[in-house]
This record gives C-alpha cells, structure tokens and sequence, in this order.
C-alpha cells in the first residue's frame, strides 16, 4: 500500500517536471505575422498607403445604400414591404450615433508617423497629411450632429500603462459652437494642403471636399444657433456642450456661404445636365452613373471584382419582375416621398386621383398619374409602369370593378388572371399582406439602383456608389445662407438652378419651408433628411407621432385597372390613397431624440463628460 | 494512504468553498413611491419609458444612475438593496418645471417616498362617459406654476387601460386653450373600429405645455 503512493507521488513530481522544462523552448516566441510595427509601417510608401485607405473604409456613418433599405424606412422616405410590419415608432436614443475615438486616435498615430518617414516625397506628405486630418475632421463633424459637442484631442497619442493617473486623459466635452468651429478651422488648413484636381470615382477628399465640409459644418451651426433659440425651451446645457449662442449664426451663416461659393464658382465640378432632353434620366445619371460623372465631390466608392466591397441595395431593392435572383422588393418608398416632389407649374405635389365631387379619376396608363411631375421624381422612385432597364415596371394592386352602381375592389395572388384574361394583382404588387418579396407601397427605389447586368444577383452585388457631397449641395448652402443673410436675390438665383435643372418653375423668393422642401426632394435616399429635420428644429413637428398625420404616417398608393364593360373607363386605371399597412405606428420624434444619449459609460471612464438635456 | 488523503484535500477544499461567496442574493428591498403634486398623484405617459426617475447611490466605484419608470398613475416601484439612496427627476423630463433636488431614501425593507413636483398645469374636475357613439369630456385647466403656455390639450381612448399620446384608438387635440378656462370636447366613434368591435374602452385627457417632452394626464377612465 505504502508503495503504490510513494508511485502516485512520483508521476505527479515527473509530469511537473516535463511542464516546467517544456516552457524554455522558443516555440512561443515568433515574431506576430498580423502586426505591424511603425518601422514597418512607415518605412515603406506602399504601407502608408494601404493604412490611409484603411481609415477611408471606417468613416461611413448614417443612412446609406449599403444594405437593404431599411435605413430608409425609419423616417418618411420608405416603407418596410419585406414580411411583416416594422413596429418603429419612437427614435431610438442611439440612432446614428458615431463615437469613434478609436478611430482619431488611429489617425493621429498616423500623423504622428508621416510626420517622421523618409519613404514619402514631401509633396505626397502633405496631401496623404491633409486626407488624413480631413478624415478626423469628418469624424468629429459626424459626432457632433449626433452628439453636440465632445472631447477634441488635437493630434494627442495617448498611452495608458498600468497604475497612471488617468485624469490627465480624461478631455472635458467641447461646446457645440467649439467642435463646429474646429471642423471649420481644420477644413480651411486641409484645403490648402489638398489638390484641386478630380480624382477616381471621387473617392478620395480633395480641396473642394475639404471645402464641402466646411459649408456643411457651418450651415450646420449657424442654423443650430438660429432655429434652436427659436423653441419655446431652447435645447441646451449649462456649458454650452448642447446649444450655440443666437449671435454667432450669422458668422456661421457667412462662413458656408463664402464656403459654397467657392466650389460653386471654382471648383472642376458642376451641376451635371448631360442630357437635357431627359431630365429624369439626367438626374438618375447625376447621382447613380459613376462615368464622366462632374456631379459628386466626394463617395463611398465600391468596386467589382473585389471581395467584400460590393452593396446589395440592388440585390434586395430590386422589383421582382425585374429580379435575377430570388432576393427582391424589401424596401419601396412611400407615398409621402412622392407627393412633395412638385408638379412643373403647380407647387402641390399631391397626386390626382379624385376630382371635385370624390369620384375617381381615370388615367389610361398610370404612369399618366404623374405627367408634369418634377423630372427628379422619374430618377428617385420608380413609378407604376414606368420603365427600368426599358421593361416598364408593373405594379398593379388589383382591379375595381363597377358592380350595381359601387366599385368592388377584387385582388388576386400575385400575376393572376380574370375569366376575361385580364391581369388581377401583379406579381410585382402592390398588396398589403406580410407577404415577403412583394411591394407594399406602390412604387420602388430608382436612385442607387444599378443597371449593371447581374448587379442584383447574391453572387456579384452591385458597385454603386454612395455620394457624400454632390454640387447641388453647394449650391442649396449657398441658397439658405443667402436666405438667412437677407440677400433675396442671391438666394433665389441659386435655389432656381436646381429647380431649373429638374424641369420646376422657379421661385421668386425663398423662405426656410422652401429650402427644406427642395433639400427633401433633391437629396432623398442621401442621409440628408434627418439632419435637416433635427438642425431646422422641425423634426418634432414633422414626425408629431399623431395617427393619420399627414407626415408622421406613411402612406401608400395603390393602382387599380378598372374593369366597366360597356363604359367609357373600361381599361384604365385609378389609385387609392391608403396608410401604409406594413408600418403601424406614425413616426414620433421626442425633444429628447435632437441629441443622442451619453452612453453612461463614456461618463464612467470620464467623469468630465456631462450628460445630454433630457438624460 | 493518510498522505494520499492530505493530497486530495486541498482540492477538495478549493472545490467546496468555491461557491457562494462571489454571490449576491437578489435585492428584495423595495422603494415604492408617487410623483405627487399636493398629495395628488401627477398621470403622465407610462408606455415607452417616457418618464423617468434617477436612482443614485454613492460610495461605489461607477456612478451612474439606476432609472425608475413612472408608471401612468404616477407611481413607481424599484427593487434594491438596503441602503441609502438619492433619487431625482430626469433631466427636462415630465411636464412639470425642471428640478433636480435630491430626495434622500433610506431602504431598509420597503420605503415609501413622494416625489414633489411643480407642474405647468393641472388638470380638474374631469367628466369623461361615453353616450352612443360619441365620447364626452369635460374638464377645467388650471394654472401652477406659470410661464409657459398650453400646447394643446388632447382627449384620447384607447382599446386597453393604457392610454396616452402614443397608444390610443381615437384622439382629438384642441388648440388655443386658455388657462382657467373648463374644455369641453367629444370624440365620434362611428366609424372607430375598436368602438364597434363592443370591447372594452378607456378614455383620459391630456395637456401638453408649450416646449416640454411630456404632457400631464388625468387618471384613466374606464368607458364601457
């Protein structure tokens, strides 16, 4: 007995020993294949290169077509038609809420490098220096519009080792007005360090990029201090983190005008009309045809081939009868959308489907419906029976057939037929059951829908780009600004080369309802519409949560083929206005939602941060 | 053998006692309490989280606070710990007037705790009945705090015992109220689906003060 556990006792002793002596061989101690040191870095041009592109790929924020649409469907712009209902009705507290100090910190590693290496001509040093400030610099313009003012680190690198005193890390918020004017600041030193000349697809910042963020930022601020200070409670913190003061909107507004101006008047780009003939299909071109593209300043370019780079806005968006795989009709924009878009003489965009007395108007084909309608609709939505890559897109909700003296609304699977041969529902939709892979609203995505043959296959996805600045942009900053200064004229001069561009009478004076309604139409799909709404303090009127309101509630439009025999509307087509039945609740936008919550946190590690109104 | 047992008793130690110490129990202590305006309990929104109370306690490493939701009747209800507690209204939030003071709780068990609050408005005498297809209500607004004007006021009915701005069946809003002054308003039902589907139905008032997140409710009213 004794024996058998001197054994025990032994093997244990043994099996210790071969760990220990195991440990001192080198097999641990290999030089990591995935991490790069500086020298490596910043040593080689080629390095530095692939490290600046790599930032390019992290600055993508907000609403964009890189995925199924659904970031369209949260606001006014689109509606849901992929299975079942979306339930939103509030905004979340988080929505599009960028903190990326990660990221400002990568790139002041960056900085910190380039400033030092060798490997670089000075003249690519100071352009690869300005990408890489411009990009900072977006990135603290898209913190503040979420957040209002934060932390600016400058180009500090900080280090942590264990046991520091951490405070002197921990940065207080700026104010709302000080990050603007940082990013002002910034993009009037990037600009000179910057080329003027275009490049690829307009994927990298140059001058007039530098100079498109400046006018953002600073229409941003000057109506932040303008239209914030005429709520019944201005929205604002005892520092000033949320909240700029009135008298500096004015300077503000000066600043994104001179700023506009300059691109307009000097920039290689402009507002681009190559077929005058066909404004729809101009403006489609404008902003979904990358070639000889001289509309977009600045993109989220993708390419194919090329893994991982491609968006399936196409794949999911596309209509079914024009489908190549078997995704399809997730998303279509909605009623709301469409009748803003103004008639070319009357500025009531509403669509005419009842005359006087409440009886139906009869349209041979529908595409009739919306004759005479601004161009810029035809190249933003496709409309029932209008034509896409030359097939025209049917979108037929059902027939209304006249049955002793009242109409009877008959609707079918999706591509049926009457007795008479005559199509009931297209396959396309419109129906307003959870149905997936059928339209829900009436009409489907046209903007950043891709022509491309197989572009809206899983297997290839689509290249299409995603614009961040186009000129028309510059040239509505210039408008507001001028309309905020005073100065009429100017104003109505700008605003009217973009109505001019997109088939609209012009305007003979400008009011701010007037410029958010040309904002909306103009830049629908281009995460414009949300930021308008929160800077103009109007998104709590728009979006009021009331049901049935006229904006807070989506709306779709359903197109019918009349079946009369025997009268003189036998064929043609009607349409009924209904709420979107594939969104419950109406859009409600809260005081609390115009700036995004502190996460707690941020303010766990940074007892400096202090914490949004409403929070 | 007796040094074989010594071996194995380290382990067996380890492995016994390794359990329960890192393991609170769950708070059973309870605060309970209403949003009060002259011993009034205040109705406000309860669905979505709307309003909000703030639960601090110091003396720990991380300081943020622990939200208490209002519920429509004015009341909330938070499990804790013993010990003692600050409690606040949340920044801006309710349709009273902005105020921050710290309220003391001392938990020991349950604790009973009436938030004051100074709201813009009240509302009083509230007649809410439902006579044929037509909901009625009568009810006076009166001035507390000053300063600020009324938005709207609003009469709602909703299908469950939840009703506000956000979950109703039926909702009129009338403008351009004076303060003082005794609102009266119907809704039509005809044509309300949840009406003629002859189930349950509930009925409040509302007030929303210009600029504010929330507007002030009357207690919910069963119709039917």
């Amino acid at each position: 007995m004794k024996k058998s556990s001197i054994s025990i006792f032994k093997v244990l002793i043994l099996a210790s020993g071969i760990t220990c002596f195991n440990s001192c061989s080198d097999f641990l101690e290999r030089q990591p294949d995935t991490i790069m040191t500086d020298d490596q870095i910043f040593g080689d041009a080629v390095m530095i290169r692939s490290v600046l592109a790599n930032y390019y790929g992290r600055v993508n924020w907000g609403q964009s077509n890189s995925g199924n649409g659904y970031d369209y469907t949260i606001l006014d712009e689109a509606g849901k038609s992929d299975g079942g209902p979306d339930n939103i009705q509030g905004y979340s507290n988080s929505l599009w809420r960028v903190y990326d100090y990660t990221l400002i910190r990568n790139i002041n590693q960056f900085l910190q490098g380039l400033r030092e290496t060798t490997a670089l001509a000075a003249a690519d040093k100071q352009v690869y220096e300005g990408e890489a400030r411009f990009l900072r610099a977006w990135t603290y313009f898209n913190m503040a519009k979420g957040l209002g003012g934060m932390p600016i680190v400058g180009d500090e690198v900080f280090d942590y080792e264990s046991g520091m005193d951490v405070t002197a890390l921990q940065y207080p918020r700026s104010t709302e007005a000080g990050i603007y004017d940082y990013v002002i600041e910034e993009c009037d030193a990037i600009s000179t360090l910057l080329p003027d000349g275009t490049n690829q697809n307009s994927a990298r910042a140059n001058k007039w990029v530098a100079l498109m963020l400046k006018a953002r930022a600073a229409i941003y601020a000057g109506s932040l201090a303008n239209y914030n200070n005429k709520m019944p409670s201005p929205i604002r913190t005892s520092g000033g983190e949320v909240g700029i003061p009135a008298d500096r909107a004015a300077g503000y507004y000066e600043q994104a005008l001179a700023a506009a101006k300059d691109v307009i008047e000097n920039s290689p780009y402009e507002l681009q009309l190559n077929k005058p003939d066909d404004l729809e299909r101009n403006f489609y071109e404008a902003l979904s045809v990358k070639d000889n593209n001289k509309e977009v300043i600045w993109a989220q370019d993708r390419i194919y081939p090329g893994s991982g780079q491609q968006t399936n806005f196409t794949t999911q968006n596309i209509p079914g009868s024009h489908a190549e795989d078997i995704d399809r009709a997730y998303a279509g924009p909605i009623l709301n959308l469409v009748e803003d878009f103004e008639y070319t003489d009357n500025r009531n965009g509403d669509i005419r489907i009842r005359d006087g007395q409440g009886d139906y108007i009869f349209y041979d084909d529908p595409l009739d419906a919306f004759a005479n309608k601004d161009a810029r609709l035809g190249g933003t939505v496709i409309l029932p029976n209008a034509p896409f890559k030359g097939i025209p897109v049917v979108l037929q909700a059902g027939q209304k057939v006249w049955n002793n003296g009242a109409w009877q609304t008959i609707t079918s699977g999706g591509d049926e037929e009457d007795d008479a041969g005559r199509l009931i529902t297209a396959a396309n939709g419109p129906n307003r059951s959870s149905e997936p892979y059928v339209n829900k609203t009436g009409f489907f995505f046209r903007k950043f829908l891709d022509e491309a043959p197989l572009a809206s296959t899983r297997g290839r996805n689509s290249d299409m780009w995603f614009p961040r600045f186009r000129f028309a942009e510059a040239v509505l900053i210039a408008a507001e600004a001028a309309m905020e200064l005073g100065q009429q004229s100017a104003a109505v001069g700008y605003i009217n080369q973009v109505r001019d561009r997109a088939g609209i009478q012009p305007l003979t004076s400008v009011t701010l309802d007037d410029i958010i309604q040309e904002r909306r139409v103009e830049f629908a799909f281009e995460n414009h519409r949300y930021w308008d709404l929160k800077r103009f303090r109007r998104a709590h009127i728009v979006w009021n949560g009331v049901v049935n309101s006229p904006t807070a509630q989506q709306y779709a439009l359903f197109p019918y083929l009349v079946v009369a025999p025997g009268t003189e509307n036998d064929g043609k087509y009607v349409f009924d206005r209904l709420v979107f039945s594939n969104s419950l609740h109406p859009r409600f936008f809260e005081l609390r939602n115009y700036y995004n919550f502190i996460d707690l946190g941020w303010q766990n590690a940074n007892p400096k941060i202090v914490l949004n109104p409403f929070q | 053998m007796k040094k074989l047992f010594n071996m194995l008793l380290l382990p067996a130690i380890v492995a016994v006692s390794s359990c329960g110490l890192d393991n609170y129990d769950a708070p059973e202590s309870k605060i309970l309490g209403r949003v009060v305006y002259n011993g009034e309990p205040v109705g406000v929104r309860g669905t979505g989280e709307a309003v909000q109370l703030q639960l601090y306690q110091d003396g720990y490493e991380l300081g943020s606070p622990i939200p208490v939701y209002v519920a429509q009747d004015g009341s909330f209800e938070a499990l804790v710990f013993d010990g003692e507690y600050k409690l606040v209204t949340r920044d801006n939030n309710g349709p009273w007037v902005n105020d921050r003071d710290t309220t003391v709780v001392n938990v020991k068990g349950t604790a009973n705790v009436d938030i004051e609050v100074t709201p813009f408005y009240t509302l009083s005498n509230v007649q809410l009945s439902l006579s044929g297809n037509t909901a009625n209500a009568s009810f006076q607004v009166n001035e507390v705090a000053g300063g600020r004007d009324i938005e709207y006021v609003m009469i709602l009915v909703g299908k469950t015992s939840f009703v506000d701005d956000v979950s109703y069946t039926a909702r009129v809003d009338i403008n351009e109220v004076a303060a003082g002054s005794t609102v009266t308003g119907s809704i039509d039902l005809a044509n309300n689906a949840d009406f003629q589907s002859g189930k349950a139905l509930y009925a409040r008032v509302g007030l929303r003060p210009v600029g504010k997140d929330q507007a002030i409710y009357s207690q919910v009213v069963k119709l039917r």
